[in-house]
């Protein structure tokens, strides 16, 4: 899956900055400038109050930068798109609806027929492992399920990048290890590019390619760690000496180890 | 206050208001020829009626009320229902509402008269309260106190039921004493619902106190005032009593929602 | 609310019965016992005419039902003149409750739809927002009760009169819940239907919708108790039917608040109103429990 010669730039971001009026003015962001390339999973790991979210909100396109570009595909990001994908923290699944229809919103929007958005959901609703759920209500599911179905949806739309913010902040640890997993699985058999949010160090270096960390407010990238472990990963890997060696890397980028 | 003035929403707001303003103004004076001066009530017709008074006639009539003493007697004669209807009916209300949220039996002995007098409104009691404690001060506080107590026993069993098991249980553990827990544990966490329900409680007595005193006027009042200027008819009178009226409600329910935003400052999580 | 179960029944039907027992204890304590053997405040208590004995009530119940005076039976009381007026008018009771359900009915029907649109559009529409609810702050201040006498100089004496202060009170109860509805409730939705590519209707239809309707529902429901405030409180300042009529036997301009009223009829009205509340009550939450079953709390596994 690593291949040496220059890829695709899906997503670039040069020198973008975010200030936050309010009572108190909040320069969140500052010169910003990384990329991602295509098929890419980047992780974006910070301290608190770094501006990550601040960060993949603007490329997702719910912020305007008050200084910088965001190019997705060449094209720059001025609104949300369905070619952004985005997952919340929160829970966004609509509980109105069953997860069939969950699954098939995005299509609708694009102006799909009902058959081939069937279709679509029917596929992913294999491919999350929900057979049987099609006519359930987001209520009637785990919390792990509900964000599942959250994901899917997202990728009914086929967006070119995938924006991820602590997607599984919200569930507990035993849920997020299998959530990191599906993920990760889910990623192998539908290659995109991601760009994933999270405080947990581990959950960066298992599912990405590359670790970017922020630094504190104001937040530009302060470091690039590289992950370089063969893929698939499984739980084991989280105990093998390479794992540890980049996790006391970025330990050390955000202050918590000595470098060693 | 600058700094508020700064804010695009503050501005906008008060452009709007300002609008309002002057929008009415230059209605008024459109109309003030034109409309018809004559209006047919029940009991006769009425000549000399402005039905949509102009700032000047609001003005003079204004000043007249005030320099009679009529305004600012009647505002304080029913701000003054107000507050103890509502010091009565919270009191009441709070005391009942805590005692049927903490114990089980209470509540199931209680609930069927609670659900009684809250499918009845509180106006339809005026008659009854008129005929058992006369045409004094005593039937219309008692009619707000009741409309106060019955939210507010709302909002303190909603608070006690709304406190989460595990203090009751981390009280337990640590063989807190009933009065303690009541103090340290039940009020505190209850607060804000009864904080809540008494912002409602006091529109709702306003409502009660102005309906209260049209239906049975007794000067001085805002209510008489409203009902005598509607009998008359004698239209800035109306507008001047409705606006006090706001005034009134609105610096109530401001106090109320400061009082609630202070305590309720240890409940606001700041987001990360 | 605590579960439903045994012991809540038996509690609230026992608390009940020894009150009635109680009431028609004291009530009729004039009856039972001779006035002179009673101390001062007893005696006091025993008029007829303030605490009216149980049986009169149910006798009240069955004229204002049916429509018919009962036989006069030698020393037993006459029914008041409050029921034999109501009588002679043809008032019933339950002619009344549906005149007044009616109106209620109706200011749910202009009101809710009205206030839902307004808070839609100031929930929204940050800047219609921003210009528009101080206005709205001030207005809702004024009870609309008080706008009674105002309305009248400019409709007359027809219905309209009546019929607006209720409008207001239940548009005026609906606005912000459904503002608070579309702005904070429904956020997270809009900004997930956004990145999915939607807009416009579907956006509205199958997203903001939905995701208020709680809310909304809530607030609709809450705003039938304010309606039904409001129509007593308009029919008993100057209406020609309905229960609030009933209540007073008469309008503001007639004082007959103060002759004649007779408690068992006030004491019927109340009853009758309190049933007729609950049972839209109920009603309104059954609908909206089905439309947002949905919004039940997630099951934990």
């Amino acid at each position: 899956m690593h291949k040496n010669q220059p890829r695709k730039v899906r997503l670039q971001v040069d020198d973008v900055a975010y200030v936050y009026e309010g009572s108190t003015r909040t320069q969140a962001l500052d010169g910003l400038t990384l990329a991602v390339h295509d098929n890419e999973f980047l992780a974006v790991v910070g301290p608190v109050g770094c501006g990550k979210t601040t960060f993949v909100r603007i490329v997702a396109g719910f912020l305007t930068p008050t200084r910088g570009t965001v190019l997705c595909d060449g094209s720059p990001v001025r609104a949300p798109g369905a070619e952004r994908g985005y997952v919340f923290q929160e829970d966004a699944v609509f509980p109105w609806m069953t997860v069939q229809d969950n699954l098939e919103f995005g299509l609708r929007a694009k102006g799909a027929t009902p058959t081939e958005r069937a279709a679509v959901a029917a596929e992913l609703i294999r491919l999350i492992g929900l057979q049987g759920y099609e006519r359930a209500y987001p209520g009637e599911l785990s919390a792990g399920m509900s964000k599942m179905v959250e994901v899917a949806r997202v990728l009914a739309t086929d967006p070119s990048i995938l924006l991820m913010d602590e997607p599984f902040g919200s569930l507990d640890a035993q849920t997020r290890g299998q959530m990191q997993d599906e993920l990760h699985r889910l990623w192998e058999k539908r290659l995109k590019t991601v760009v994933l949010v999270t405080h947990d160090v581990e959950e960066a270096i298992c599912l990405a390619d590359r670790v970017l960390v922020f630094s504190p407010r104001p937040g530009r990238v302060k470091a690039e760690v590289a992950v370089p472990l063969p893929r698939p990963r499984p739980l084991e890997l989280r105990l093998s000496p390479e794992f540890s060696a980049i996790k006391r890397r970025i330990w050390a980028e955000l202050g918590l180890a000595e470098a060693s | 206050m600058v700094a508020a003035l700064r804010s695009i929403r503050v501005r906008r707001g008060l452009v709007g208001l300002l609008a309002l303003l002057a929008l009415y103004g230059l209605a008024a004076q459109i109309a003030s020829g034109r409309l018809p001066t004559r209006v047919s009530l029940p009991m006769h017709d009425i000549e000399g009626v402005e039905l949509l008074p102009t700032y000047s006639s609001l003005a003079e009539e204004s000043v007249f009320l005030v320099q009679a003493g009529i305004l600012l007697q009647g505002a304080a004669v029913s701000t003054g229902r107000v507050l103890a209807g509502l010091l009565l009916g919270s009191v009441v209300g709070i005391a009942l509402g805590l005692a049927m949220g903490w114990a089980a039996g209470f509540e199931y002995a209680l609930d069927p008269w609670v659900v009684l007098l809250r499918f009845t409104p509180a106006l339809a009691l005026l008659p009854l309260y008129v005929l058992w404690f006369g045409l004094g001060e005593a039937a219309k506080i008692g009619l707000i106190a009741t409309a106060v107590a019955v939210v507010t026993l709302q909002g303190a069993y909603q608070g006690v039921r709304g406190i989460p098991g595990v203090y009751w249980d981390a009280a337990a553990a640590l063989a807190a004493p009933r009065s303690l827990v009541l103090r340290r544990i039940v009020l505190p966490s209850a607060l804000p619902q009864i904080l809540a329900s008494l912002r409602i409680a006091i529109a709702l007595g306003w409502v009660t106190v102005i309906a209260a005193e049209l239906i049975k006027p007794s000067m001085p009042s805002l209510g008489y005032l409203l009902a005598l200027a509607g009998a008359y008819p004698r239209v800035p009178t109306i507008v001047i009593a409705l606006a006090t009226i706001a005034l009134l409600v609105l610096v109530s329910d401001g106090l109320t929602l400061a009082a609630y935003r202070w305590v309720t400052r240890w409940m606001r999580r700041r987001h990360a | 609310m605590r579960s439903p179960g045994r012991r809540r029944v038996v509690l609230g039907c026992v608390s009940v019965g020894v009150l009635v027992c109680f009431y028609t204890l004291v009530s009729n304590v004039g009856r039972l016992v001779d006035a002179e053997l009673l101390p001062e405040a007893f005696a006091r208590l025993s008029r007829p005419d303030l605490l009216p004995p149980t049986q009169d009530i149910f006798k009240a119940v069955v004229s204002l039902v049916t429509g018919e005076l009962p036989p006069m039976e030698g020393h037993h009381a006459h029914p008041s003149g409050h029921v034999s007026q109501l009588v002679e008018q043809h008032v019933t009771l339950q002619g009344a409750l549906l005149v007044s359900v009616l109106r209620v009915l109706f200011g749910v029907a202009v009101g809710g739809p009205l206030g839902i649109l307004t808070g839609f559009v100031l929930g929204w529409n940050r800047t219609a927002d921003d210009y528009l609810h101080p206005i709205y702050v001030l207005l809702r201040s004024i009870p609309s009760l008080a706008f009674i006498t105002y309305v009248m100089l400019w409709l007359g004496h027809g219905e309209a009169h009546l019929l607006i202060p209720i409008v207001y009170a239940v548009f005026t109860t609906v606005v912000i819940p459904t503002y608070h509805g579309v702005r904070d409730l429904a956020e997270v939705y809009v900004r997930a239907a956004r990145s999915l590519g939607a807009g416009g209707r579907l956006l509205f239809a199958r997203v903001i919708l939905p995701a208020a309707s709680p809310a909304v529902l809530s607030a609709l429901r809450y705003s039938l108790i304010i309606a039904w405030m409001t129509t007593v409180g308009v029919e008993m300042l100057m209406g020609d039917d309905g229960i609030g009529h009933l209540l007073v036997g008469g309008g503001l301009w007639s004082s007959r608040l103060q002759i004649g009223v007779d408690p068992a009829v006030i004491i019927v009205g109340i009853l009758a109103l309190a049933a007729a509340g609950y049972v839209m009550d109920a009603a309104a939450r059954i609908v909206s429990d089905r439309v947002t079953f949905w919004a039940r709390r997630r099951r934990a596994w």
